[in-house]
């Protein structure tokens, strides 16, 4: 189900950023492991049978099973923090590329 | 496979084998959808009597902008200060011009985006302004607002946003963020506190400072990202 | 008069920055100097934001451990932000929101927000390392924070699944009454290794020597003293409260840990360059702190931090003003370097012998009062390695000072403004005060971090 779905696409993206030498891959697994933490903190709110947590009607609140809203707030934070972070990652990658003419890190070579 | 793809894929086998394994055996950790709110701080949130009081609609905003408000001050620093560093690596320093790419817009492109910039820009101001409502709220509207301008950029070889403004509106949107922050604790005891009266649930014009702070939200995180945007698509003016 | 004025205040000048460039700088003096001044006023205890008393809210904790935390940090980016005023001014808005993020990170209660102030401070962590101009150390810095901040988070949410809460006290009381230690193990592994890899813990931090190394008269300093201390403190706090390792668990990070300072001292010998000996050697020590944490022996702990704190910032500036002038940092290059600059060689001198724990400075002081908590608490073993890994810090130290005293065959042309110079004065003279007059030091103790006295008293 979702949960171990989320936790092979986290060590995907967790494989893909250690084996990968193109930055540009390398930015790409980054997203991918983060996407699979992000699917893995909204699966803990799920609630069988339980309705997205906006209140449409004059019910009593009670009477209604709703999902669990603080983890979708959490992701909320996690997937801008995720952006922020690849929009530096990419500049860092341009600035590699200005520099040493390639996105390859082999091809970059020793650096001291 | 090399010796060291070979190592990368056993840790990544172990670790995920090592999650699923503890995870299924952990006494407290919950079967998935099998979840008693009343267990968790949620239970609290969704409780009728605080729904009133705070006055959103959508319980996710009361949490995002309330609750955890000030997690949401650190998030929008985030996004600040990535926009800054992208615009410290580039350098701006010498006068830009659009990026020498190897394509031009098409007829299709370049008719078909005057529609929709309309369309878009309006679809993301709705949904900032009713971020207390209905799903969405700042960030995806304000991410709306700036895929606007990307349709803008992609359209026209030519085309540059007014950085400019972009930058004095994101610096007064965050400063004023932090100066409501800092008005509740003046106006009330706490910071972030809603010093604005509730309402009724479901207005427009309700959950005291909500709907400000999401507007505010809304044209930071869409300026900023206009701005990453406008600093990847430009380079130094050989001229 | 709250303490979230000492987040709000560095975050609205950062803001305020960017629109003009000029003023910038001097928005960070102001800043910090503000913080300073209103730490000496501000009352301890809980602090509410929002008004939502918790756990439906986020609260931050104001303590003694947090107030020495604070003092530290604030203090010495104000200090590295005044030598660098001319040379980094375009880094000012990046330093405030550093400033704000440290602050943050010491002060919160809540354990999401703590992920969110790591955030904030790895990026600006990640910009102020731009300023060394290898973008592929950046780069390597920035996959290895995001991976460890993504780990942190992931054991994190585990924890809530549990026990439905993310406040820290919440969080521990409901351990105490409701945990299954077995259970525990995985989430605080994966928190432990998120902050190891900003805390520059082995097999983590494989950055350090990429960032550190080519660092500069601000990068070097901010990252190697401030962050270090500040991740060091926050560490320090859910280890002692949180954590709580125990079993099993326990001998692992304790053989990891033992394993890093053994590690690090051994290759600060064996390097040839000063940036890279101060480099490894800050490594050992972090080990070396959160060896202590886990063994309980918190205000020593903390001394150690803040002593480690002021000596490695007084190292690494006089090393990378020498390594930038120069152009090199290899240790033969630098021959001859305190010749003509005696005052500099003999504040550098006190920060080394400090950190090595001679008599007569602080640092000897620190090592005696933790050698003896340990041995009482039965774990020669470590007493042990650490002597050992003291002998070898104290060869390569002394051989780094003699290259550096003894005149060589060319001048160096290396000069220190009268900024820097005062302030290796004051520091290396508050080394000297308090390893001579010590009394102070033993007025704290263990009860600094409130957390289990707050937990007590329910």
């Amino acid at each position: 189900m979702i949960q171990y779905a989320a936790i092979v696409i986290f060590v995907l993206g967790l494989y893909g950023i250690l084996v990968n030498r193109n930055v540009i891959k390398m930015i790409v697994s980054l997203n991918v492991m983060e996407i699979g933490l992000n699917l893995f903190i909204i699966s803990i709110g799920f609630i069988y049978d339980g309705i997205a947590p906006i209140i449409t009607s004059t019910e009593a609140a009670g009477a209604l099973i709703y999902v669990d809203p603080l983890p979708q707030a959490l992701v909320l934070t996690a997937i801008v923090i995720g952006v922020g972070t690849t929009a530096l990652a990419l500049a860092v990658a341009k600035s590699i590329h200005r520099v040493h003419g390639t996105f390859d890190l082999n091809e970059v070579g020793d650096l001291q | 496979m090399k010796l060291k793809n070979l190592l990368a894929l056993l840790v990544t086998l172990l670790l995920a084998l090592a999650i699923i394994l503890t995870l299924n055996n952990n006494t407290l950790f919950p079967a998935f959808g099998d979840v008693d709110l009343a267990d968790r701080v949620s239970g609290q949130y969704l409780d009728s009597a605080q729904i009133d009081e705070i006055g959103a609609a959508n319980i996710v905003t009361a949490i995002v902008v309330g609750f955890r408000g000030f997690d949401t001050l650190g998030e929008v620093t985030v996004l600040f200060i990535s926009s800054l560093g992208v615009a410290l690596l580039f350098g701006a320093s010498r006068k830009q011009k659009r990026l020498d790419a190897d394509f031009s817009p098409n007829f299709m492109l370049r008719v078909g985006s005057r529609v929709l910039f309309g369309v878009i820009l309006t679809v993301g101001l709705y949904i900032i302004l009713h971020g207390h409502l209905t799903p969405g709220g700042g960030f995806p509207g304000g991410t709306m607002i700036a895929s606007a301008i990307l349709l803008l950029y992609l359209a026209d070889d030519q085309f540059r946003a007014k950085i400019k403004g972009f930058k004095i509106l994101e610096s007064a949107s965050g400063s004023l963020y932090v100066v409501i922050g800092l008005l509740g604790l003046v106006l009330a005891t706490y910071f972030l506190q809603n010093f604005l009266p509730a309402g009724t649930v479901g207005n427009l014009l309700s959950a005291g400072i909500f709907p400000i702070l999401y507007i505010l939200i809304g044209l930071k995180v869409g300026s900023e990202i206009s701005g990453i945007i406008d600093n990847f698509l430009t380079e130094e003016d050989a001229k | 008069m709250s303490a979230v004025l000492l987040i709000a205040v560095p975050l609205l000048a950062a803001f305020l920055s960017i629109l003009s460039k000029k003023i910038a700088p001097y928005l960070l003096l102001a800043a910090a100097l503000f913080n300073i001044v209103i730490l000496f006023f501000l009352p301890e205890g809980f602090v509410i934001i929002g008004g939502f008393v918790q756990p439906l809210g986020i609260n931050l904790l104001f303590d003694p451990f947090a107030k020495i935390a604070l003092f530290l940090v604030n203090g010495l980016v104000l200090v590295i932000a005044f030598l660098n005023l001319k040379a980094f001014a375009g880094f000012a808005s990046i330093l405030l929101v550093a400033l704000a993020g440290l602050n943050g990170l010491v002060l919160t209660n809540d354990l999401f927000n703590l992920f969110v102030f790591l955030e904030i401070a790895g990026i600006a962590g990640y910009l102020i390392s731009v300023s060394n101009k290898k973008p592929v150390h950046t780069f390597h810095y920035v996959v290895l924070g995001a991976i460890g901040s993504s780990l942190y988070l992931f054991g994190l949410i585990i924890l809530y699944a549990m026990f439905g809460t993310l406040n820290m006290v919440g969080m521990i009381e409901m351990i105490e009454t409701g945990g299954n230690y077995a259970d525990l193990i995985l989430p605080f592994v994966l928190m432990f290794i998120g902050l190891g890899v900003e805390a520059k813990l082995l097999p983590f931090n494989s950055w350090v020597k990429g960032v550190l190394g080519k660092s500069n008269t601000m990068s070097g300093p901010m990252i190697a003293s401030v962050y270090a201390a500040a991740i060091a403190f926050v560490l320090g706090r859910l280890i002692n409260n949180l954590f709580q390792f125990e079993g099993p668990l326990l001998t692992v990070v304790l053989v990891i840990l033992a394993t890093g300072i053994v590690l690090g001292e051994t290759m600060a010998f064996a390097s040839t360059k000063a940036r890279e000996i101060l480099l490894y050697s800050a490594v050992a020590q972090a080990s070396l702190i959160a060896l202590l944490f886990v063994n309980g022996v918190v205000i020593w702990a903390v001394f150690l931090i803040v002593a480690n704190a002021l000596s490695k910032t007084v190292m690494f500036l006089v090393i990378n003003k020498a390594a930038g002038d120069t152009g090199s940092d290899d240790v033969n290059d630098l021959q001859g370097l305190f010749a003509k600059n005696v005052l500099v060689g003999i504040a550098f001198t006190l920060a080394a012998l400090s950190v090595m724990g001679m008599p007569l400075l602080v640092g000897f002081v620190i090592k005696l009062n933790f050698l003896t908590a340990l041995a009482a608490a039965n774990q020669i073993a470590f007493v042990a390695i650490i002597l050992i890994a003291s002998l070898v810090e104290g060869i390569y130290f002394i051989r780094l000072l003699v290259k550096l005293w003894y005149r060589g065959d060319k001048d160096l042309d290396v000069k220190y403004g009268l900024s820097f110079k005062i302030v290796f004065v004051v520091i290396a003279t508050a080394l000297l005060v308090f390893g001579t007059y010590s009394a102070p030091l033993n007025q704290l103790d263990n009860g600094v971090d409130t957390i289990a006295e707050v937990i007590n008293n329910g």
